[in-house]
């Protein structure tokens, strides 16, 4: 619960705070030097933030938090939506707050984050790394949980007519889990595509501001400026696929075919999945029913 | 009927070679095809793609995605292949227990649809016949315009004949039945009623008399044979149901990830 109290305090003293509600969170990265720029204090400023939307906004459900390994490194691999990309963020949230050790994703993002002052450095700040393969082999080296969004910057950009239809999935990360031996986790988020329904991307405004987009939903661009930011409270679903070993020696990682069979694979895996949590899902704005918290139904 | 046998006289003779082994009725086809003609070229104008991977001779197994309880992708899957360079017959292997009335019944045999059964389906093949399948079954004719475009469960079990004769398998992705018959919502209790699997209830279904309550928005049509899979002639039982399940579930991510390709790409909705 997110409370009026809990803001005021974690504001005063952000690290106490999380020290205080978190300990094990807190132990686990509190001193800890970080080649990519992690930093708790930030983190902690601004987890009560997107703790509310995750509990009171969007009111997450997880399936199959277990899934996820507590120590040693995996990739999560999910579907990506919503303009701002919050389904990472919300995955984080759950990572640090209802897994049994909690621990940091740390997400692949564009290179266009990095382009813009200010925000760049509070990517890195809460634990996201520029995309490349070779940042991918060190946070595996490191044991980390490595988020992937295959689909990359146009799963974003997706059009609400468009919703949970999964783009071609790059097989990069399938390479990455062959070469270092890590496994595979499927992650599949209902709930992203409709926070913002995108109707079009203006092109040529898009090119002039420099932006991989330039969508119009019914608050972007007419509401006054943080008002077009704020998210419809739909509810979220998200389910965690049973992790994935695969089988192949290293040096299978070369094998474009090989890799790019598996990618598709895992890319039908979560599109089933997702074509399953609709037709489960009463309504957009209704909530998930309780008991589907914690139970983990994963094919 | 003489227009029919000009226009096909090739599939005509090609068809003459494949017995009526579940009565089909090559009048009944006639009858009915210059209503397939009009829908196929002028309604929905459907533009197929890759119509050759079928092969001129030989057994293969058509697998596809269909909504609704009117098998309007099978009666075009139909019409294309009889009015290709090389028009080839198609049995349409559907779920048709629940059909109660006989009439009903005997027009869809007459048309080519043949009761679903691994049997059926491993006899046609075996006589070097095409086999078309729509694995999602019963639960397809459920789908609601919510749901649109979004391919429920393939059952492998109707895959299983297919692997198990070694046959090729062609994926089939249809792109516009969803939008041209909008299901708003289906009326469960009617169709406990009626012992019907779905009633679902269209702007124009049930509302209006007979014919017209059947019609249909001109949505354009895209449908595509993808690249198709083949197995070696297995024998083993256990490897042949694994194949079969592996094979359901990459085939329902292929067609569905194959829509997804042309609704993205789809500038359109309406044919013109």
């Amino acid at each position: 619960m997110v409370t009026w109290k809990s803001i005021q305090t974690s504001l005063k003293d952000p690290l106490k705070a999380l020290e205080e509600r978190n300990p094990s969170y807190y132990a686990r990265y509190a001193g800890v030097e970080d080649e990519f720029g992690f930093n708790l204090e930030t983190f902690a400023k601004w987890e009560p933030v997107f703790r509310f939307c995750y509990e009171e906004h969007f009111k997450v459900r997880v399936r199959g938090i277990e899934n996820i390994p507590s120590d040693g490194s995996a990739l999560l691999i999910g579907n990506h939506s919503g303009l701002l990309p919050l389904d990472g963020a919300m995955i984080t949230i759950a990572m640090s707050n209802q897994h049994p050790a909690p621990r940091r994703v740390r997400y692949m993002i564009t290179d266009w984050f990095f382009t813009l002052p200010g925000i760049n450095e509070w990517m890195a700040e809460t634990g996201q790394v520029r995309a490349t393969l070779e940042n991918a082999r060190k946070l595996v080296d490191n044991d980390e949980l490595v988020g992937i969004y295959p689909e990359g910057l146009r799963g974003v950009g997706k059009t609400f007519k468009e919703r949970y239809r999964i783009l071609d999935f790059h097989p990069g990360f399938v390479q990455l889990a062959i070469e270092r031996q890590v496994p595979l986790i499927p992650v599949a988020t209902v709930g992203g595509d409709e926070i913002f329904p995108n109707f079009v991307n203006v092109k040529t405004f898009a090119q002039m501001l420099k932006m991989p987009f330039f969508p119009v939903t019914p608050a972007f661009p007419w509401l006054p400026f943080p008002l077009m930011f704020v998210p419809l409270p739909v509810k979220w679903m998200i389910n965690i696929h049973k992790p994935i070993k695969l089988d192949y020696p290293p040096e299978k990682a070369k094998d474009r075919k090989l890799c790019l069979k598996i990618a598709r694979e895992i890319q039908y895996d979560i599109q089933r999945d997702l074509n399953r949590l609709l037709k489960e899902r009463k309504s957009v704005f209704s909530a998930w029913t309780e008991d589907d918290n914690g139970r983990s139904e994963t094919p | 009927m003489k227009a029919f046998a000009t226009r096909h006289k090739q599939f005509i003779r090609n068809s003459h070679k494949s017995e009526d082994y579940f009565g089909f009725e090559l009048r009944t086809l006639a009858k009915l095809e210059p209503g397939l003609k009009f829908l196929y070229e002028d309604w929905w104008k459907v533009e197929f793609k890759n119509l050759d991977a079928i092969p001129n001779e030989g057994p293969a197994l058509i697998v596809g995605n269909s909504t609704g309880l009117v098998p309007w992708t099978a009666m075009m899957l139909i019409y294309a292949l009889m009015s290709r360079e090389n028009p080839r017959r198609v049995h349409v292997v559907c779920d048709m227990d629940w059909i109660e009335d006989e009439r009903v019944h005997h027009f869809l045999r007459e048309l080519g649809f043949v009761p679903w059964s691994s049997d059926n389906v491993k006899r046609l093949l075996a006589r070097g016949e095409i086999v078309a399948t729509f694995p999602e079954g019963i639960a397809s004719t459920q789908k609601t315009f919510s749901q649109r475009y979004r391919l429920g469960d393939f059952d492998w079990t109707r895959l299983l004949s297919g692997v198990e004769e070694g046959v090729k398998i062609i994926p089939l992705a249809t792109l516009g039945l969803d939008e041209a018959v909008p299901v708003l919502f289906n009326a469960d209790k009617i169709a406990k009623l009626l012992n019907m699997p779905a009633f679902p209830v269209t702007p124009f279904f049930p509302f209006y008399p007979f014919p017209v309550n059947l019609f249909s928005l001109p949505v354009k049509w895209k449908m595509a044979f993808l690249a198709p899979s083949q197995y070696k002639k297995e024998t083993n039982r256990d490897k042949v149901e694994e194949q079969a399940k592996a094979q359901a579930r990459y085939l329902e991510g292929e067609i569905q990830a194959e829509i997804n390709r042309m609704l993205r790409a789809r500038t359109h909705t309406f044919a013109r």
